[in-house]
């Protein structure tokens, strides 16, 4: 006889689903190689030279520092940390509304609430290595101190989380979510955030760069935000993306 | 079991399902149409993967796309040939189980991979599968759960013979066990050995319904057209209006007529063409194609 699946039961099923899904060579591939470059500047970065005359050893330790943290910000949080989201957690929902799969998952007794948090923590569980590993290697490269290597791996394993929420969101909301996703970092993400503090509180590069920003005492024109106010908000805010994700499943006429 | 009541579903501008109305019970129903008739959007709405735009749908006397239990005594094989294309059969079999709650999602599943002849043992992915093996993934995920209502897309499509067969006896089977099993098929012979209670769809409408004899009469006494190749079709034609074995007749390149007795016109053609000494050279239907029939089944309604 069927019986009723309980929540916990739907989340480890749709994630052991998803997670062999998700999981392919080329997109490992093809992301690690944008950690590998990530890492590299960090590398290059750390070790440009600072030899003028004038600079004191604290104006050279200061200067990589407020290197180490650009780089970081610019390149990890703008680019890498979005993007690898975008690839895994758009896929885990949107790829099945795609191909036809999402049936197998919608037609079973199983809560749709559950659904959405299974597949968003198989797009995390994919994307943390290939986030936190690149990004904390970057950070020690630089050779810029322990505070930017522990506020590198907070802020890339919150980003992942928020980023993963609202892309799950993105894929049972469009077709087509991978370029959406991109548009969506390049000009929200890159551009609008870039207009100063007020700008980056509504993208979440400000809060992750906050937490940098807070942990290593540089100064960031987007990352003015107190640290557990950097935290909380993202992880408020992937709460609510995945809420509107488990409310669009169930509102959704799948194909 | 299963009741359509007035449903409409419209894309847009676009009417997939006009005003259908229907009630199943037990045992096996045939939903016959072309395809683009309408039919997978039917079954999507019966599962509740679609709501209708107008009118109602009851499975068991609920509305499967608000209730969740109910969904759990459907058992549905889609048309799309989507499976989780990593998984092995087994695999796929057992995780459809878990997600019905079955007590034995494992032994379940072994259970419905030997009734569709797949082996449990096979640890190739799906994904590799003919799509005969596939088709049958999908008929023993749908079968997982035992349900009490089965709605089975094009289940035949794919399968060879032998499978063919095997399958039709299953569901045989299951419709004289007591199951509600809504199988769709564009292809008429299928139909015939499905059952004999069938619907049709087409252009979106219920163009008839009821048993399959009936259903075949009423289409083999249809008005046929036919093109006839002779030496002189003209002389022809008003020998064969004379002598009332056509309803009318048009002349082009070719004879053509329309008659509402084709057997009587069968007979009679050869030896009309032998007594006016006329050459005969062919006669060949030109609207028997399902397309044809099911046209005529929906404009006479």
């Amino acid at each position: 006889m069927n019986g009723s699946v309980s929540s916990t039961r739907v989340i480890a099923i749709t994630y052991r689903v998803l997670i062999r899904q998700l999981v392919s060579r080329g997109r490992l591939v093809a992301l690690s190689l944008i950690g590998g470059v990530v890492a590299l500047v960090g590398w290059a970065v750390g070790r440009a030279a600072h030899n003028e005359p004038w600079l004191t050893p604290e104006d050279v330790e200061q200067i990589r520092l407020n290197d180490a943290v650009t780089a970081v910000t610019n390149l990890g949080f703008t680019i890498l940390v979005p993007i690898v989201a975008l690839v895994f957690a758009a896929a885990s929902l949107g790829d099945t509304r795609e191909d036809g799969t999402l049936v197998y998952l919608w037609l079973r007794p199983m809560r749709r609430w559950a659904i959405v948090v299974g597949a968003w923590l198989a797009a995390i569980t994919v994307s943390l290595p290939l986030t936190v590993i690149p990004m904390v290697a970057s950070a020690y490269l630089l050779d810029a101190g322990t505070d930017l290597i522990i506020g590198t791996a907070i802020a890339s394993v919150v980003g992942v989380i928020a980023y993963s929420a609202l892309f799950v969101l993105l894929g049972l909301l469009v077709k087509n979510s991978i370029v959406w996703g991109l548009g969506y970092i390049v000009i929200w993400e890159g551009v609008v955030a870039a207009f100063g503090s007020a700008a980056a509180k509504v993208a979440m590069r400000g809060y992750t760069s906050s937490i940098v920003s807070e942990r290593t005492g540089v100064e960031i024109d987007i990352g003015t935000l107190a640290q557990t106010t950097a935290i909380m908000v993202p992880i408020i805010v992937a709460g609510f993306a995945l809420w509107l994700a488990a409310a669009r499943l169930n509102n959704l006429e799948v194909a | 079991m299963v009741s359509v009541t007035n449903v409409t579903k419209a894309f847009g501008d676009v009417v997939a399902v006009s005003d259908v109305s229907f009630t199943v019970g037990p045992g096996i129903t045939a939903l016959l149409g072309p395809n683009g008739a309408g039919k997978s959007t039917l079954f999507r709405m019966l599962c509740g993967l679609a709501s209708p735009t107008r009118g109602e749908v009851r499975v068991l006397g609920r509305n499967a796309r608000t209730d969740t239990e109910v969904r759990g005594r459907i058992g549905l094989a889609p048309q799309q040939d989507a499976l989780f294309d990593r998984l092995s059969a087994v695999e796929f079999v057992t995780i459809a189980a878990e997600m019905h709650g079955m007590a034995e999602p494992r032994a379940a599943a072994l259970g419905v991979l030997d009734i569709v002849q797949l082996s449990a043992d096979d640890p190739k992915p799906v994904g590799s599968f003919s799509k005969g093996m596939r088709q049958r993934v999908k008929l023993a995920t749908a079968l997982v759960n035992d349900p009490d209502v089965l709605i089975l897309d094009e289940p035949l499509t794919g399968l060879d013979p032998v499978q063919r067969r095997r399958m039709i006896q299953l569901f045989n089977e299951l419709g004289a066990a007591g199951k509600c099993l809504l199988v769709s098929s564009h292809v008429l012979d299928e139909v015939a050995r499905l059952g004999s209670k069938v619907l049709v769809i087409a252009q979106g409408r219920l163009a008839a319904a009821g048993d399959y004899h009936a259903l075949r009469d009423l289409m083999d006494d249809r008005p046929h057209r036919i093109r006839v190749n002779v030496e002189d079709p003209r002389r022809f034609a008003a020998a064969l209006i004379e002598r009332g074995l056509v309803d009318g007749v048009s002349l082009g390149n070719d004879l053509e007529i329309d008659t509402s007795n084709v057997d009587a016109f069968g007979r009679g053609v050869a030896p009309v063409a032998k007594e006016l000494g006329i050459r005969l050279s062919g006669v060949a239907p030109i609207d028997d194609d399902l397309e044809s029939v099911f046209r005529y089944l929906v404009e006479r309604r």
